[in-house]
């Protein structure tokens, strides 16, 4: 599995405890709260280790998620947009997070830019659930990917530099 | 469940606000630090970082803790403690601090310590405190003090007086600034200090005595002095030795120089020195410019004693006197004062031919030439009798030269004689003694040596004398002592002081002394230059025969010497030497003497004189006399005949070794001398003598030369040679001799000796006048023993 500070990331991260999908109502409800929390602090942990990343907001009923994310290749700044939805097996199945703009231009990538996870994400996932939640998916499956794909998509040329995104 | 939604909404709210409020990015603390060095490097951000690395400053904000930190040091910081305060690099803070001193007015940056005006301000207030307070400030202590530099502190506080400071500063010394009323009561004191002064008074001396301001003291002075406030004057400038001396004061000064000078027509320097005058020479100089004054070493004369005593001087000349100028001189002045004063009056009147100074005595020529004709009867008859007195001749190479010289020049050089009083003055009393004490014996006369008559150049006279006169005491004939001298002076000149006789006497004993040493030489000539000094062929032919005569004899009387026995011979022979053989080396030495130099063969030489006529000859001819001269005091007279023939030989004299008929001549002579003394003579001692001689020749025709106390010895060798009854008469006659001098008790040392005899017949004893006309009755008898016998004995 990823690399040390992932680890480290990844341990700082709260379990969740309630095991409930979107069609559970109040329990949903909990395990949202729960999202949230988890969330807020990966993020609060991110910026304190200043290693923040990405964007994320959910629709109302927290089902849709959606948000940017960005990687620092060279100096500059690639960003990206991403989505995905809340699968209604959640959360024994992880979401699929998709990054439309890359669709067509990696191999690791399934049609509609959803990206491709490793092998080692869904067993360890599935090892994890009820624990794991949104901020484990960012932290152990977006997070790496990117780290892996965008400097291979820059060297190849397939990604340019957007202007004016300057660190 | 509504509320739960609610919960929801709000957590996604904060998750948002947690996404986004804190969107300022972090930097790891060593990124920061490299970003904004570059920043700074690039010139897009002004800041400086603090010296332990945790703060970043704006300049503006350094200029702002510059300013502050001024504010609450009291308008003075040093920088170096600005930079520990706000703790950024030195020059930062330098270059904020010059930046606020630059465009801040009343800011500046002093020694490296930012001071701004109130500070100033403040600073001045105190300066006058303390100045109101002792009345004057310096401003190299308030320096001190406010560790300021001074010209600073005197701009700042030049700029401040009259507004914070009530006073004022010194024109001159402008490191003091003072009150008025502290100016006003100094220039009082000083005022009525100085008026008080009635001499000439250091002003340093009375600096340290008021404890006045040096500076201002002499500002003031000076003014007051100018203004006339104060009569007097400053010399010396401003320095430690600056002198204030009163008008009153110079002005009796000058008085009672001037009426000294009036009264005494002479001035002491010494006493000028005493009235305070610094540099009397000059100042007598610049007092007296228009009188002529004569400067001496302790003094200066006025015109009025040199008139006199030129006067004086030109009256003794035109009357051939002489005066005693003492009583005409003012009795301070030093003798050696006197002595330049008099050598300048005689030099100004120009009478030096004509005149002469014998210490404070002027003597006219014509009266010394009158002095010294007095002494024209004392010296010929002194020389005469000098003459006559046959004195000892020694004569050195150098008095030969120098008499020469002596006699050459003294045809009266002026040049010469000016030369000798010259000289006088160092040789006068060396001269004194040795006249006085040489005068008894050790006569020593120099004549004109012939060799060397050949005219000389002047000027090597000039120089001869020069140097032979420096080391003249022995070689001058003394004439008279200078005591002698005085007394004759005393005599014919009266009326004159002991001490002025005996210059008189010193000055004239020189030229008296060669007059005399003249006189001397021409009467000597005169006597001897006849016999002796006639023609040398002759004397040479003379000594030859006279030398060749004494050989002769001296070796006829050693072959007579030979008969006696060993004792005898030895009396004898030492008689021999010290009579006849001392007498021909007498004779040849004298010739030599008189050969190498000028000297006559008739005076007695004795040991020491031969001694030092040998010490004068050259190598050659010294060496054979001088062992000719040894052999005087050996016993053998063979020793004495092998030098005499050498040192004739080094003469250049023959000596013939004379043949039977000279020897015959020679005994014959001898005889006939020896009976002419026998028929002469009464004394029976001498009969004896001369009678036991004759017979001892008339016996073994030799020659004997025996002293009388071998007298009983030629009588016993006799004994057996002549008739019994000769030999009878001759021992009787020697008894009563004997008895003779034996009753007579003394007698002359020569008969004395015959002692021995006196033993011999100690039985007679009779009054001494049957004793004398026993003798009497028997010295014809014993006379006639020879007398007779001459008939036969010439016939030999």
């Amino acid at each position: 599995m990823a690399d040390e500070a992932t680890r480290k990331a990844v341990s700082e991260i709260p379990l969740l405890k309630t095991n409930s999908g979107p069609r559970d109502k109040e329990l949903w409800v909990q395990r949202l709260r729960e999202e949230y929390l988890s969330l807020i602090k990966y993020v609060e942990n991110n910026k304190a280790a200043d290693n923040d990343w990405f964007r994320l907001e959910s629709n109302k009923e927290g089902t849709r998620w959606f948000g940017k994310c960005w990687y620092i290749h060279e100096l500059l700044k690639y960003e990206f947009d991403m989505e995905f939805d809340i699968p209604v097996t959640y959360p024994a199945t992880a979401p699929e997070v998709a990054i439309p703009e890359l669709d067509g231009k990696t191999a690791k990538m399934y049609r509609g830019g959803k990206i491709c996870l490793t092998d080692h994400f869904k067993p360890l996932w599935a090892r994890n659930v009820p624990k794991f939640g949104l901020a484990h998916l960012m932290a152990l499956g977006l997070g790496p990917w990117l780290a892996v794909e965008i400097p291979d998509l820059i060297a190849k040329g397939i990604i340019q530099h957007k202007e004016q995104q300057n660190s | 469940m509504a509320a739960d939604w609610e919960e929801i909404r709000r957590l996604a709210a904060d998750f948002q606000r947690a996404q986004f409020a804190d969107t300022i990015q972090r930097l790891s603390e060593r990124n920061c630090i490299e970003i904004v060095a570059k920043l700074v490097e690039e010139k897009k951000l002004d800041v400086v970082h603090t010296l332990d690395g945790k703060e970043y400053v704006t300049p503006a904000q350094i200029n702002r803790e510059v300013r502050d930190e001024l504010y609450m040091h009291r308008g003075r910081i040093n920088v170096v403690d600005l930079q520990k305060i706000i703790n950024v690099d030195l020059v930062h803070v330098e270059s904020r601090a010059s930046e606020i001193a630059k465009s801040d007015k009343g800011t500046q940056i002093i020694l490296g310590q930012l001071i701004d005006e109130t500070y100033l301000d403040r600073l001045a207030e105190e300066v006058n405190d303390k100045l109101q307070e002792a009345g004057q400030v310096n401003i190299a202590e308030l320096c001190k003090t406010y560790d300021l530099p001074g010209d600073f502190l005197t701009e700042e506080l030049n700029s401040r007086l009259g507004r914070e400071i009530q006073g004022q500063i010194d024109q001159y010394n402008r490191g003091v600034i003072f009150t008025q009323a502290f100016l006003s009561r100094h220039k009082a004191c000083i005022c009525g200090l100085f008026s008080a002064i009635t001499r000439p008074t250091q002003i340093n001396n009375l600096l340290n005595l008021y404890g006045f301001q040096e500076n201002l003291m002499y500002s003031v002075l000076e003014e007051l002095v100018k203004c006339g406030r104060l009569k007097g004057s400053v010399v010396g400038g401003r320095q430690d030795k600056a002198i204030y001396i009163p008008d009153i004061y110079s002005k009796t000064q000058s008085s009672w120089v001037e009426s000294f000078l009036k009264q005494n027509g002479y001035l002491e320097i010494e006493a000028l020195t005493r009235l305070g005058i610094p540099d009397p020479v000059s100042y007598i100089k610049r007092r007296f410019k228009s009188s002529k004054l004569l400067f001496l070493k302790s003094a200066c004369v006025g015109r009025g004693i040199i008139d006199q005593l030129e006067a004086s001087v030109e009256e003794t000349i035109s009357s051939a006197t002489w005066v005693d100028l003492q009583p005409m001189i003012p009795s301070s002045l030093s003798e050696e004062d006197v002595g330049i004063l008099l050598n300048e009056v005689l030099r100004g009147m120009n009478v030096q031919s004509s005149a002469r100074l014998l210490s404070t005595c002027v003597v006219s020529e014509k009266f010394i030439t009158g002095c010294i004709a007095l002494f024209d009867d004392i010296m010929q008859q002194k020389a005469q009798k000098e003459v006559k007195n046959n004195p000892v001749f020694l004569i050195t190479e150098d008095d030969v030269k120098q008499a020469s010289v002596l006699l050459e020049s003294s045809a009266s050089s002026k040049k010469d004689k000016r030369d000798e009083r010259r000289k006088k003055a160092s040789e006068g009393s060396g001269s004194v003694k040795g006249g006085g004490g040489g005068g008894g014996n050790a006569r020593e006369i120099r004549i004109r040596k012939s060799k060397k008559k050949g005219r000389r150049e002047d000027d090597s006279d000039e120089e001869t004398t020069h140097t032979s006169q420096g080391r003249n005491k022995q070689g001058d004939v003394p004439f008279l002592s200078v005591e002698e001298i005085m007394e004759v002076l005393g005599e014919k000149v009266c009326d004159s002081s002991e001490e002025m006789l005996q210059e008189l006497a010193e000055q004239i004993q020189r030229p008296l002394s060669k007059m005399y040493q003249e006189v001397v030489s021409a009467a000597f000539m005169s006597t001897s230059s006849a016999g002796a000094g006639g023609s040398r062929k002759k004397n040479m032919k003379d000594l030859q025969e006279e030398i060749n005569n004494l050989y002769n004899n001296i070796r006829l009387f050693e072959k007579g010497t030979k008969l006696f026995s060993d004792e005898t011979q030895a009396t004898i022979a030492k008689h021999v030497l010290k009579t006849v053989c001392t007498d021909a080396t007498n004779v040849l030495l004298s010739f030599v003497a008189a050969e190498h130099m000028t000297s006559d063969s008739s005076t007695a030489i004795t040991s020491e004189i031969r001694l030092k006529i040998l010490a004068k000859l050259s190598d050659e001819v010294k060496s054979p006399l001088m062992k000719l001269h040894n052999s005087l005091n050996g016993k053998a007279i063979e020793d004495f005949l092998s030098c005499l023939e050498t040192s004739a030989e080094e003469c250049g004299l023959l000596l013939k070794k004379g043949d039977k008929k000279r020897e015959r001549q020679a005994l014959f002579v001898h005889r006939q001398a020896l009976l002419e003394q026998l028929r002469d003579t009464e004394d029976p001692a001498l009969v004896l003598h001369l009678t036991s001689v004759l017979l001892f020749q008339n016996i073994t025709h030799c020659m004997l030369h025996a002293p009388g106390r071998c007298v009983p010895h030629i009588i016993g060798f006799l004994q057996s040679k002549i008739p019994e009854e000769q030999h009878k008469l001759l021992s009787q006659y020697q008894s009563l001799v004997v008895k003779q001098l034996v009753v007579q008790g003394h007698g002359m040392e020569k008969k004395s000796s015959l002692g021995e005899g006196a033993q011999e017949s100690p039985a007679v004893s009779d009054d001494v006048e049957g004793l004398q006309k026993e003798l009497h009755s028997l010295t014809s008898d014993i006379k006639d023993i020879i007398l007779s016998q001459r008939k036969p004995s010439v016939t030999e």
